[in-house]
């Protein structure tokens, strides 16, 4: 009967380096020689092997975002933008935006993103493209692709075009508008009661 | 208990520093009367008159005000607005959001004039005298017990009244009448953005913040400490529109078409490269001073003018 001796630390690192993907050539060697010949080797990695299972498998825990203490709110800024915060949680981002330049600019940089997707033009498929069920399916693929590719080019053209067209700026813009602006940078506070 | 407690102190307060306020006292003074106002807690109806032109605008609305926000209801619509935030619930629910660390500049050419005790709508009151200079700009009557302006009247540098705000079926206390929560709408926010060429000060406004306006305009945010405008600067080729029958707001400069609220002014008007809008709460003399600074109207000749209103 074959004894199971305990592996050395050294070998124990080797196994969970292996099992992380980050052993290089030489070491890879070592380890599947222990493997192959040692049965304290193959046991040590059953057992890393299960403790990582398991860690995986733990609940993840969703931090709240007040309770982060550096973090940066990726997640949030989306949700922001999509009106989809709740009310306690509005306070929190534009607190952290004021203080924080990286997610001010990955802000602005994500609404620039859904403003120039929103610019882009919609594509409705030409009528004589309209797939009808009597055709052939060799046809139907031809026309996908013709389709896939004038929508491509479509896409290409309207970017290419970007700078040379109006359509991304508004033309023109409302008094209530114009109205609305003024009256929300009005109410922010100007002076704190009590401050020195 | 709480409340009544809370009362007490800002009640103590306001008539601590306004009662014993000699008429030099110190431009501060003004900011925090202001300050303690935009605080306040209430609900009232609001009755807004303003002469522009020698017309008289009218506004009658129901507000909620707390903590530096504000809910406006008139008929079916409503809007907030608050701490850099405006919402307006309609057809189309919107909010924008705008981000600033600015820093608003103190009320210096203001100064507290004279300050009594008054009754108004059955409530201890003090009547504020506000003035600019010699001349007196405002006249306020501050609740003692929440620090709400019952009634302001604002005045011309002729010493003709302008506008005056009143508040009736005053009520200290808040109803919570915001419908829907901010989650349901739709905000753009705005960011602060590095000016491009605006003055640091125009006619003793100064220059809070800019930010970044719809169709490539710039807005830049003025404040004197008691009345506020904004600047919207954008090209030629972009229509301002909803500037309805305007009126013509004649200076030495040149015409410039305004339309007139109840609880502010919108003054429209371009050069050879540029679109000009001014919007604020500022009476007509300042309107005046401060058009004086900026570029000057170019209405073009009649050939020019009739050919801009047929293709813009």
């Amino acid at each position: 009967m074959a004894s199971v001796n305990p592996v050395s630390e050294q070998l124990s690192i080797l196994l969970s380096c292996y099992l992380d993907g980050a052993l290089v050539d030489g070491e890879i060697d070592v380890v599947v020689a222990a493997l192959e010949s040692d049965l304290g080797a193959v046991a040590e990695f059953r057992r890393l092997k299960e403790s990582r299972r398991a860690i995986r498998l733990l609940p993840v825990l969703d931090v709240p975002l007040h309770l982060q203490p550096d973090g940066h709110l990726s997640e949030e800024l989306s949700a922001f933008l999509d009106g989809q915060l709740s009310t306690t949680e509005i306070p929190i981002v534009t607190d952290h935006l004021v203080t924080c330049d990286d997610c001010r600019y990955e802000l602005a940089e994500l609404d620039r993103s859904r403003t120039a997707i929103r610019a882009l033009p919609g594509l409705e498929p030409p009528v004589f493209l309209s797939v009808e069920p009597e055709k052939s399916k060799k046809r139907k693929a031809l026309r996908a692709a013709v389709f896939i590719a004038s929508g491509a080019a479509a896409v290409t053209l309207a970017f290419a075009l970007a700078p040379f067209s109006s359509t991304t700026e508004p033309a023109s813009v409302t008094i209530t508008d114009l109205d609305a602006r003024h009256a929300a940078v009005a109410s922010v506070p100007a002076v704190q009661v009590g401050s020195p | 208990m709480i409340l009544a407690k809370r009362s007490a102190i800002v009640g103590t307060s306001i008539a601590v520093a306004l009662t014993f306020l000699a008429p030099s006292a110190l431009a501060s003074d003004v900011d925090y009367v202001l300050e303690t106002a935009r605080n306040a807690t209430f609900n009232a109806s609001r009755l807004t008159i303003s002469i522009w032109g020698g017309q008289t605008q009218v506004s009658d609305q129901w507000v909620e005000h707390w903590d530096g926000g504000e809910l406006v209801r008139t008929n079916s619509a409503w809007s907030v607005y608050g701490n850099g935030r405006a919402m307006t619930m309609g057809d189309a629910p919107r909010g924008i959001a705008f981000l600033t660390n600015r820093s608003a500049p103190v009320s210096e050419r203001y100064s507290v004039g004279d300050v009594r005790d008054v009754t108004h709508l059955k409530r201890a009151c003090v009547r504020v005298e506000i003035n600019e200079g010699d001349a007196r700009r405002a006249t306020l009557i501050i609740d003692k017990k929440t620090g709400a302006i019952l009634h302001s009247e604002i005045y011309t540098d002729s010493g003709r009244i302008f506008r005056t705000i009143s508040l009736d079926k005053f009520k200290p206390y808040r109803v919570y009448a915001q419908p829907t929560t901010e989650a349901a709408v739709p905000f753009e926010v705005v960011m602060h953005a590095d000016s491009y060429g605006l003055p640091e000060e125009i006619a003793g406004y100064s220059l809070v913040d800019v930010f970044p306006g719809p169709g490539s305009s710039e807005q830049g945010f003025y404040s004197d400490g008691l009345f506020t405008f904004s600047l919207f600067t954008m090209s030629r080729k972009t229509q301002v529109t909803g500037l309805d029958d305007p009126m013509a707001f004649v200076t030495d400069d040149g015409v410039y078409d305004m339309v007139p609220t109840a609880q502010d002014v919108r003054i429209h008007w371009s050069d050879t490269e540029s679109n000009f809008v001014l919007v604020g709460d500022l009476p007509p003399d300042h309107a005046q001073a401060v058009l004086s600074e900026l570029p000057p109207p170019d209405n073009g000749t009649m050939f020019q003018r009739w050919w801009q209103r047929l293709f813009g």
